[in-house]
């Protein structure tokens, strides 16, 4: 019995923390946060560098199509910390376009998209009929008849500043001849995986502030009101962990019981990251209800992601119709 | 990632399914069988099946050989609990001389200790209780008044133990008794090893709130204990009682994840019956409580593999309390969701609810016994967050 992360799959995200630590803190996501869409030309080509570089971007991509060969696992494990760091760009469109060609795609298809989408110098997206997340700056989008490319985008708005969305017009489609109905599973687990990463940076942050803000001559965080809600959110994000991580491995491994494993993945990512977050604003008090305070990046991202490829309710119907 | 097995451990898992299956009597899993029989007819049949099931090589699976145990792996005691569970097994009676006192005699007891408490034990001669909780000591343990004092060979002990699991069967008792006199909080307790046969003791039952009486309370009034029946050191039973307390971790979240299960599919079929399985709101219900069973499932997978590493789960275990206990709670409080108008019914039809509404009785005690969900929200804030006292 191994349910773990090896230290391989560990240190690949522990890199990729250290890179947005050092490289992309909160500063820039506030940058990027607080500029108008028509200043994102470059804002993220460093970042977008790194992903490129240190095998983000590469992690399903077949070795032969130059990438690393891993799986969902360690793509969740990226998906963690780019949550955890609020981390804008088009990361998880590009693996789940990756993916899409990776399963279903021709060997032509393939050798035309996996090197490039490996390295970052083509950018991909999924569309899954309503806004695109950074279909602006995506080179092909994965949309349910196939590949589409040349089409042009708009933007559109969104309270959730730490993403970017486009609306899709145009363009010619060209269809992948394999099988495509994995790639929900796939994008379930790995948003699942954002929102596990976002509720448990919310709940370290937070405990850290409790721990040293004094109220009444202590810190608030001695008060058992705070205590019991602060422990009931770490096991509840720790459930959350065990669930995204189980998806993420029954859907490569093709288990029996991925479809149940995917919704529960999502359904407790969701709430927990909306519990986390909303916790992260009430109990850092008043300036955690702040634009100048970082609680409103995690919130409003966990308020969108929490409603991408079926909102808890919605994967809670497909785990009665799963089990009743 | 590997969610398998080893052979060897396979291996075993069919061993004892068919030990189990030529082993427990057909009509032991007929409904209300058990319910038929009085607290005493069903004490002894549990008694003896047990000492038979220790006796034929499946019991004490992950103690060492030299104890009497399998000498087996974590996984194989994961195995084993589960299918006592899938096999309909009747619970352990000496569930706190099996689960807590073994280990701890075996780590720290005496030769001679080791020798009269654990083959005795497994073969169900001796029934253990343990003499914790006082009617002014419940969460707070160190607020205990219990006292024992020393008269030639013995401690003479009085005062009064509660919540006592199977008080009127006990043959035993481990005691914490304080043993200097004036001594306070955690200073100055013994862990005493206490005959419940002698006149110096009276065990009486409790009915609970089920109309069950599976505790109850233990009075010392001159009781007599040899000084040589205490485990650990004298004044130093704060340390043995953490020690002993640390067994309970890694407690088997897998067979309660089995045992839940099957209870959960059990209420859906009473919501099939009721025609409420289509109700929006009670499915959003059952997935959410579903939901919470999966990550029972996935957690203990976790704890499995740290046990396996040799990795010490600490203040971990408050989380697995938590979550199994808070979820079997929430299950059978979608249960009483799904009967409505027909809550505290004792039967449905042709349905007898009797053991189902024993079951949602039983939630209430969960989450109160064996450290209480406050109790472990603090530790998990204090010791696991970090957050100050």
């Amino acid at each position: 019995m191994f349910f773990a992360l090896t230290d391989d799959q560990r240190e690949f995200g522990s890199a990729v923390a250290t890179y947005l630590a050092a490289r992309f803190d909160l500063a820039a996501v506030r940058t990027y946060f607080e500029a108008p869409s028509s200043d994102d030309a470059g804002a993220l080509d460093g970042l977008w560098k790194a992903a490129g570089e240190q095998g983000w971007l590469a992690v399903t991509v077949p070795e032969e199509h130059d990438g690393l060969g891993l799986g969902l696992i360690e793509a969740q494990v990226i998906a963690r910390a780019l949550g955890a760091g609020v981390a804008p760009g088009p990361w998880r469109g590009s693996v789940l376009a990756v993916e899409a060609i990776r399963i279903a795609g021709s060997p032509e298809q393939q050798a035309r998209w996996l090197p490039r989408l490996a390295t970052g110098d083509a950018v991909g997206a999924v569309s899954t009929g309503g806004p695109v997340e950074y279909g602006a700056l995506a080179d092909v989008v994965v949309t349910a008849e196939g590949l589409l490319t040349g089409f042009t985008a708009t933007s559109v708005g969104s309270y959730d500043r730490t993403t970017r969305l486009a609306t899709l017009e145009g363009g010619t489609v060209e269809p992948l001849p394999g099988d495509t109905s994995s790639l929900e599973a796939r994008a379930t687990v790995l948003v699942a995986a954002d929102l596990v990463g976002i509720a448990r940076e919310a709940l370290t942050r937070t405990v850290s502030y409790d721990r040293e803000r004094e109220q009444f001559g202590v810190p608030v965080g001695s008060f058992q009101a705070i205590k019991h809600a602060l422990a009931d959110l770490h096991v509840g994000v720790t459930m959350a962990e065990h669930a995204a991580l189980y998806a993420a491995h029954a859907v490569d491994a093709g288990l029996a019981d991925a479809d149940l494993a995917v919704s529960v993945a999502k359904a407790k990512a969701s709430d927990v990251a909306l519990q986390s977050t909303a916790a992260m604003i009430q109990y850092h008090g008043g300036i955690g209800y702040t634009w100048e305070h970082e609680a409103h990046f995690f919130y409003k991202r966990a308020k969108r992601l929490a409603g991408q490829y079926g909102t808890a309710d919605a994967h809670r119907e497909r785990i009665a119709a799963l089990t009743i | 990632m590997d969610l398998t097995y080893t052979a060897a451990e396979e291996d075993f898992r069919s061993e004892l399914r068919s030990w189990l299956a030529a082993n427990i009597p057909a009509e032991w899993r007929r409904p209300g069988f058990w319910e038929s029989l009085s607290d005493e007819e069903s004490f002894g049949l549990r008694r003896d099946w047990e000492r038979d099931k220790a006796l034929a090589g499946f019991a004490g699976i992950q103690w060492p050989t030299r104890f009497g145990g399998r000498g087996g792996t974590p996984g194989m005691k994961a195995i084993y609990d589960a299918e006592m569970v899938l096999a309909d097994a009747p619970r352990t009676v000496n569930p706190l001389g099996l689960t807590f006192l073994a280990p701890t005699v075996m780590a720290i007891g005496t030769d001679a200790q080791r020798e009269e408490i654990i083959g005795p034990m497994l073969r169900n001669e001796v029934i253990w209780c343990q003499g914790f909780s006082e009617p002014g000591a419940g969460s707070d343990l160190a607020a205990l008044t219990t006292r024992g004092v020393r008269d030639g060979d013995d401690f003479v002990v009085n005062g009064q133990k509660v919540w006592t699991t199977n008080a009127v069967h006990g043959d035993k008792i481990f005691t914490m008794v304080r043993t200097t006199p004036g001594s306070r909080k955690h200073r100055g307790i013994s862990m005493l090893l206490i005959d419940m046969h002698q006149p110096g003791v009276d065990a009486r039952p409790l009915k609970q709130m089920s109309g069950a009486s599976e505790f109850g309370e233990v009075f010392f009034d001159d009781a007599r204990v040899p000084a040589t029946d205490v485990l650990g050191d004298v004044d130093d039973g704060w340390r043995t009682a953490m020690l002993l307390l640390s067994f309970e971790r890694g407690a088997s979240g897998t067979s309660q994840y089995t045992e839940f299960r099957r209870q959960y599919d059990e209420i859906v079929g009473v919501a099939k019956k009721l025609g409420r399985d289509t109700d929006p709101v009670i499915r959003g219900k059952l997935a959410r409580v579903l939901t919470e069973l999966e990550c029972l499932r996935l957690h203990s997978m976790h704890v499995l593999t740290q046990t396996e590493q040799g990795q010490d789960l600490g203040f971990e275990a408050s989380m697995t309390k938590l979550q199994w206990s808070e979820t079997f709670q929430d299950l059978w409080e979608v249960y009483d969701d799904v009967l409505g108008e027909h809550a505290t019914f004792e039967d449905l039809g042709d349905l007898d609810l009797k053991p189902l509404n024993a079951q949602a009785m039983w939630s209430r005690s969960v989450t109160i016994w064996g450290g209480s969900s406050q109790v472990q929200r603090n530790v998990t804030a204090e010791r696991v967050l970090g957050l100050p006292r």
